[in-house]
């Protein structure tokens, strides 16, 4: 017995994760099932064979194991090919190879198809069920935080829903009454009760616009958008952002700079949500920045990506904030009056839309000194081609 | 001031629809509403309404894009221009790219809720 299962077998200790578990073993040799298979029920599992690759594949769904055993070495279908499928029929089963020719290189092969762990033949019944107890608890790990992700996903829709219905719809039609006193169609007004009606719709229009963002973030399906991205010229886009901002950075006496090569290579993205990511950014180092202050913004390439740099010699960042800023309604000054109006989904958005893109976001800041946000993209055609649900486990 | 032309709102939310009716009251166009998709199909089965102003967002029907969708492939009801009124302000909004999707296009305009008056009586002055 090697040394990693010597203390647990010298404890004899019990396997809490095993009683009434589903065990599968796939094995041609029927020594060997019938081993695992006494073993592991001596512990209340509840165990079934299969004599070959095809046998234990069509029942993996009839079955429905928590966990399978599958030997590498069997006539017809290879152990290394039923590893695979169980990973795409049912990517949450947990899978240990049973390997009677144990090398280093056949485990890492099979722990890369998939596998959790591996037992070497012949091994003892402690081994098989200290291999598989531990096999086990993962699966009970993986069961646990898909209910929460589930339970997650529910409560963030019931959230949509109620944001949508409850908030947003009477807002609009709130601020939609109030447009009609303004634009003189319910009578004469008072000039007070006028500016006080004009404050109003201005202050739920804010609130709109917040509850608008948030639901924009909250629904927003990062694999929807990709299937629309067209390639897209960067520089074009961060150019047409600077532009946009020139009057409102002008007004604070904020000067930006722009710097963008030309014949810059095409990202795949969409014009609208860069357009988005830029706004916030760029928007950002006007608001957080000094009179007399500055903004350079500078697309650049860099090996296979294509890049672009917000730089400004504005607020800064402290350094316990910086790790939090791309949170959800986090804010720096935090205080219900803080001088600088904000939402705080800024930046959370920016973060969305750069990874919906299979970019990063990577942010250096001193307090007092000013702030930098670089944004990279792979450029067309270096988009790594995953497949959707691979991409939607990373993004969520 | 009486124009004569006669205006269908479909909006579940009766306040929004009825400060819509308000402003169009104001300038003269005769008004039909109906509180859902399944009302307004009823609407349209006896009635020719000039123009159509739609909730996209509405609870009852699976949504308002595929109401437009049916009134825009229906013979009898394509030519009645339709705008879609809606509260969603998608910065991302896949839906309202214009070059990008198919269901927006069908409808002859976009008015984000809550509309200026103004901007309403001018689109439908255009369209009508």
């Amino acid at each position: 017995m090697n040394d990693r299962l010597k203390d647990a077998a010298g404890k004899r200790e019990k396997f809490p994760f095993l009683e009434g578990s589903r065990v599968l073993v796939v094995d041609d040799d029927d020594m060997i099932r019938d081993a695992c298979s006494l073993s592991l029920s001596k512990e209340g599992c509840v165990v079934e064979t299969a004599e070959d690759g095809e046998t234990g594949l069509a029942m993996l769904e009839a079955f429905n194991p928590d966990l399978v055993l599958v030997d590498l070495k069997m006539p017809g279908m290879s152990g290394l090919e039923v590893l695979e499928e169980i990973q795409k029929r049912a990517p949450d089963v947990v899978s240990i190879v049973l390997t009677g020719f144990a090398t280093i290189a056949i485990a890492v092969d099979a722990m890369k198809k998939g596998a959790y762990d591996f037992v070497t033949k012949p091994s003892t019944p402690d081994e098989i069920r200290i291999i598989v107890a531990r096999g086990l608890e993962k699966r009970r790990l993986i069961m646990e935080s898909k209910a929460l992700k589930i339970a997650q996903e529910k409560i963030r829709r019931n959230m949509i829903s109620l944001v949508s219905h409850e908030l947003r719809a009477p807002l609009a039609a709130t601020v939609q009454f109030l447009e009609i006193i303004i634009g003189g169609m319910a009578g004469k007004v008072s000039e007070e009760a006028m500016e006080m009606i004009g404050r109003s719709s201005q202050r739920l229009r804010e609130m709109l616009d917040l509850v608008g963002r948030w639901l924009n973030l909250a629904t927003f399906d990062p694999l929807r958008i990709a299937d629309y991205f067209k390639p897209v010229d960067l520089s074009d886009i961060v150019g047409e952002c600077v532009k946009a901002m020139g009057h409102v950075a002008g007004e604070k006496g904020i000067e930006i700079i722009l710097e963008r090569p030309e014949n810059l290579h095409t990202m795949e993205g969409s014009r609208e949500a860069l357009q988005e990511v830029f706004n916030n950014l760029i928007g950002n180092a006007i608001k957080y920045n000094r009179e007399g202050g500055w903004v350079k913004v500078r697309v650049f390439e860099d090996g296979d990506d294509i890049c672009a740099e917000v730089r400004d010699n504005g607020k800064g960042i402290a350094e316990e904030h910086i790790s939090r800023i791309f949170d959800e309604f986090y804010r720096v000054d935090g205080r219900r009056n803080a001088p600088i109006k904000g939402s705080g989904l800024g930046l959370s958005i920016v973060q969305t839309l750069v990874k919906a893109h299979w970019g990063t976001v990577a942010v250096e800041s001193e307090l007092g000194k000013g702030s930098s946000f670089t944004v990279r993209f792979p450029r067309e055609g270096k988009v790594p081609r995953a497949s959707k649900s691979a991409r939607r486990s990373l993004l969520t | 001031m009486k124009n004569g032309k006669t205006i269908l709102i479909i909006d579940d939310d009766e306040d929004f629809a009825s400060a819509l009716r308000k402003i169009l009251a104001t300038a003269g166009y005769h008004i039909l509403t109906a509180g859902d998709a399944k009302e307004g199909m009823n609407v349209l089965e006896t009635t020719h309404p000039d123009l159509i102003l739609l909730d996209v967002m509405m609870e009852q029907y699976d949504d308002g894009f595929t109401m437009c969708s049916a009134i825009k492939h229906d013979d009898r009801l394509k030519d009645i221009p339709v705008i879609i009124v809606t509260a969603v302000t998608e910065v991302t909004g896949l839906k309202f790219d214009p070059a990008t999707d198919g269901e927006y296009l069908e409808a002859e305009a976009l008015l984000r809720k809550p509309i200026k008056p103004d901007e309403l009586l001018g689109k439908i002055a255009e369209l009508i």
